[in-house]
């Protein structure tokens, strides 16, 4: 296809499945031309190295692998009539909507899409970003690094095994890597609790007894060439190790599951603002960005514990970029929600009033049956429990937003009866 | 004769503990810690049934890709999640493989087959 200057009604940027449902979703709603633009060499994003199952369980009421996952999105994609670019890398993108990407046939080229919907997942947090002290040689890698390794390339990326951060895909990798025939000596976790879904510290901590450390940190790698062990140590409440704690795990790698962040340096380079705590853009109930024309999903925007919140937050952001593209602007946004007691952040930050909304949040702490409260009106029914590795999905109806009072609302998260 | 074992609900974040009293011939006599009756029902089957569907890879041969991930197609139990794993790893397939293809048929009579999660 010739690239410069086609017309495109909405450019997708990345085929994870944020991309994907967006691409598919734009194309129902009516855009002619949608154009998916991903620098692999496949649609899928990061399920292709996902092969666990516990994907779709919400969205398609099935347990399927990410690659499965994968597939059922890669199939209707094709269906819809949308258009994938493959290996191609977007460099670029202005305030004007202006894309610039490069590939090996076309070589470097620009587009200028009607809309476009930002769709680039997350990063994993890597040594650099946290504080660890020793030497630094061979085998200390990220949990997806290893994922990749493991499922994808096909060999193990050691023997002996530590994993610092109990995140999913340290858990996930736990168990992947215990099958595989590696012994993991020690999952350590900063925290007073496992960081991730409770499926998984059941399925792959407890199910082959991997010794889990809570409030425990590494706090020094040995070895030259290669990790030859690490010391742990216990925290105490300020999160200081205490020394007398302290025990030497001899192993061979040190895995780093200690969390994501959106891939943002394409959208602050195009004006975009972005929110301290969720690490991608600020985003009205349309996922339009403070950019007229841009809308993100998925990962990008914060990140999601499970994928079929991905798939329904993308489809939104795929709907009304198709209907911006027609030359329909999305709902002014005026009321601006705040997070309050124990809420880390809600997504969207900015809403309308106007129309019904899932609003998705994340808490500090874990607590227990809790009441959530907007300008201190009660919405929804009490929840048993709440856990920081799980977002809350709360459908906040038009008429509920009636009754506030204030352009700006403060959600808490308490505890019944209190 | 009387045992208590601890069992995790993880049929929602709260993750409750549950605690099952197990009598002579294994017959569960007690049970309390679960906050509601999906707890309950998880805690039976936990106990009489630890079961797991198994996902993997198997090695491809004549492929640029050096792996095909695979499933079984219902849970394993928990004690024989490792066997299958040596079975697998004697396998080698080659393209073209459709997803849901059965890559091993009948692992250890169990009626399981494992199948491929990806067209190959
Ligand atoms: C290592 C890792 C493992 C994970 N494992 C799990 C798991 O087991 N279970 C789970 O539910 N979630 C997991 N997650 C979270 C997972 O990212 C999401 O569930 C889901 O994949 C997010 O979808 P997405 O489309 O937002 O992002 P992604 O799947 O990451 O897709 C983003 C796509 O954008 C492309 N892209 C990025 N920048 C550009 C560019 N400049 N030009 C062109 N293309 C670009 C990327 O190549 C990629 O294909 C994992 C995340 C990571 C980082
Ligand atoms: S017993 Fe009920 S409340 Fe407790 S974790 Fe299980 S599903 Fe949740």
């Amino acid at each position: 296809m010739n690239l410069q200057g086609m017309d495109i009604d909405v450019a997708v940027i990345g085929a994870g499945p944020a991309g994907m449902a967006a691409a598919i979703k734009a194309r129902e709603k009516g855009a002619e031309n949608v154009l998916i633009i991903e620098r692999d060499t496949r649609l899928g994003g990061l399920l292709h190295q996902c092969i666990h199952n516990g994907f779709g369980l919400l969205y398609f009421g099935e347990n399927l692998t990410g690659p499965e996952y994968s597939h059922r999105f890669t199939e209707k994609l094709l269906d819809t009539g949308a258009r994938a670019l493959l290996e191609t890398m977007v460099l670029r993108i202005s305030g004007e909507k202006e894309i610039t990407a490069v590939n090996r046939r076309d070589g470097l080229f620009t587009i200028k899409p009607k809309s476009i919907v930002l769709a680039m997942g997350c990063r994993e947090r890597s040594r650099g970003n946290i504080n660890l002290h020793g030497t630094r040689p061979a085998g200390v890698l990220t949990a997806g690094t290893a994922q990749r390794l493991v499922n994808i390339e096909g060999f193990l990326p050691g023997k002996k095994i530590v994993i610092l951060g109990t995140g999913d895909i340290g858990m996930i990798m736990a168990r992947r890597l215990t099958l595989e025939g590696a012994e993991v000596k020690a999952a350590v976790e900063i925290l007073p609790y496992a960081g991730g879904l409770i499926r998984n510290e059941v399925q792959c901590l407890h199910d082959f007894k991997i010794p889990v450390f809570l409030q425990h940190t590494v706090t020094k790698i040995y070895g030259e060439k290669r990790v030859r062990a690490v010391d742990i140590a216990a925290l105490d409440a300020n999160n200081n190790p205490i020394p007398e704690t302290k025990r030497t795990i001899e192993c061979d790698t040190l895995l780093l599951s200690v969390g994501l962040i959106p891939e943002n340096e394409l959208s602050t380079a195009a004006g975009i603002k972005l929110d301290p705590v969720t690490g991608g853009a600020v985003v009205n109930e349309a996922r339009q960005t403070n950019v007229e024309g841009i809308f993100a999903g998925g990962n990008v925007l914060h990140v999601h514990d499970l994928v079929d919140n991905v798939s329904w937050e993308s489809e939104i952001a795929g709907e009304y970029a198709a209907r911006f593209a027609g030359g329909k602007k999305p709902p002014a946004g005026q009321i601006t929600l705040k997070a309050g007691r124990n809420i880390r952040y809600v997504l969207p930050q900015i809403i309308s009033g106007k129309n019904n909304v899932d609003l998705y949040l994340r808490v500090r702490e874990p607590q227990k049956k809790v009441i959530i409260k907007m300008g201190g009106i009660q919405v929804g029914k009490t929840i048993p429990g709440v856990k920081p590795s799980s977002m809350i999905k709360l459908d906040l109806s038009a008429e509920d937003q009636q009754k506030f009072k204030r352009n700006e609302i403060v959600i808490d998260c308490l505890t019944k009866g209190d | 004769m009387q045992e208590n074992i601890k069992i995790i609900c993880i049929g929602c974040p709260l993750g409750c503990e549950i605690t099952l009293t197990i009598g002579q011939k294994g017959k569960v006599e007690d049970m309390w810690g679960n906050s509601c009756k999906e707890g309950k029902a998880y805690a039976l089957e936990e106990y009489q049934n630890p079961a797991r569907i198994l996902t993997s890879t198997v090695r491809t041969k004549n492929c640029s890709r050096p792996l095909l991930p695979v499933k079984t197609t219902k849970p394993v139990l928990k004690t024989e999640l490792m066997q299958c794993i040596s079975a697998l790893a004697r396998i080698r397939v080659s393209p073209p493989i459709k997803i849901g293809e059965v890559v091993l048929d009948n692992f250890l009579e169990t009626g399981v087959d494992v199948i491929a999660t990806d067209n190959l």
